[in-house]
C-alpha cells in the first residue's frame, strides 16, 4: 500500500517571490515567530496570515520582517542613550537586555516603578526619546507613562495584543523564549546596520537567550 | 521652523495640544509624523504624506 505524505500547510509560509528576508524564513519557522494565540485583536487583522484548524492565528513572517527593519530605520534615528526597552516578561528580560548592551541603550527588566519617566523627584527617573515595550499589556504602565511623557512607543504586538498607545507595532510571538530571543538579536543587528556599525556586533543568538 | 514641527494629528487634523501627543520621525522616509493622545489611544491608524508608510 502507497502511503501518501501530505504536507503540512499550517507551517508553509507564502513567500513573495523577490522579497529577501533578514533571515531565512526556516530560522523564523524554527524560532516560532509566527506563532499566535487563540485570540485575535481587530487591531492586529492586518498581521494575521491565517487560522490554523487548531483555532491558533498565524502571523505573517513577511510583515514581521519588514517591521523589523522599518523599526531599526526608526531607532537609528535617536541617540542610543536615549532609547529605553522595557520587559516585565520573564523570558524577554535578557533579550532586552542584550539588545540594550548591543546598540548602547538602556534597559529596564523586570517591575516597572509607576513614576520612572513622569516623576522628576523620583530617583530612578528618566527620560527617553523612544521606549520599545515587549509586551503592551504586560508593560502597561511603562507605556501609560510614556503617553503622558510624548514618548514615541514601539512594541512587540502578538495576535492578541491591542494596539493602544503604540506607535510602531512588530508583529511578533511576544511570548515564546526563542522568538523574543530571535527578535531581539535581529534588531539589535539591523540597528547597528542602519548606523553603519555592523562590525561592532559580535553577539550569537545564543548570547541573547534566556537560560533557565 | 513651523514647517518642521507640525502642529496638527496625521490621523484627524486636531491640534496638537497638552499632554498626551507625540511627534516621531516616520520609521520610513524620516518625515516628522504627530498623534494626539485619542488617536493614540483608540488605535487610529495614520499615514506617512510623505512616502505613505501606513501605521501602527
Amino acid at each position: 500500500m502507497i502511503e501518501v505524505k501530505r504536507l503540512e500547510e499550517d507551517e508553509v509560509m507564502q513567500v513573495e517571490g523577490e522579497y529577501e528576508t533578514l533571515m531565512p524564513i526556516d530560522e523564523y519557522l524554527a524560532a516560532g515567530v509566527h506563532i499566535g494565540t487563540q485570540q485575535k485583536t481587530n487591531d492586529m487583522m492586518p498581521y494575521i496570515y491565517r487560522v490554523r484548524t487548531d483555532g491558533l492565528y498565524v502571523l505573517d513572517v513577511q510583515s514581521t520582517d519588514k517591521r523589523i527593519r522599518l523599526a531599526a530605520k526608526f531607532l537609528a534615528k535617536y541617540e542610543p542613550s536615549r532609547i529605553l526597552v522595557v520587559s516585565a516578561r520573564q523570558y524577554g528580560q535578557r533579550p532586552a537586555t542584550m539588545f540594550a548592551k548591543a546598540i548602547g541603550a538602556k534597559a529596564l527588566v523586570g517591575r516597572f516603578i509607576p513614576n520612572t519617566l513622569t516623576n522628576p523627584a523620583f530617583r530612578g527617573f528618566t527620560e527617553p526619546d523612544a521606549l520599545i515595550a515587549t509586551d503592551p499589556s504586560g508593560d502597561a504602565q511603562a507605556v501609560n507613562e510614556s503617553v503622558d511623557a510624548g514618548v514615541p512607543v514601539l512594541a512587540l504586538c502578538d495576535t492578541n495584543n491591542m494596539t493602544s498607545n503604540v506607535d510602531l507595532v512588530i508583529p511578533t510571538n511576544n511570548k515564546g523564549r526563542k522568538a523574543l530571543t530571535l527578535i531581539y538579536w535581529l534588531l539589535a543587528r539591523q540597528v547597528l546596520r542602519e548606523r553603519g556599525e555592523e562590525s561592532r556586533f559580535k553577539y550569537t543568538i545564543s548570547d541573547f537567550e534566556m537560560e533557565f | 521652523m513651523k514647517e518642521d514641527v507640525p502642529e496638527k494629528c496625521i490621523s484627524c487634523g486636531i491640534t496638537l495640544t497638552g499632554v498626551g501627543g507625540v511627534r516621531f520621525p516616520c520609521p520610513s522616509c524620516g518625515t516628522i509624523i504627530a498623534r494626539c493622545n485619542k488617536c493614540k489611544k483608540q488605535s487610529n491608524a495614520y499615514t506617512c504624506k510623505a512616502c505613505g508608510f501606513a501605521g501602527p
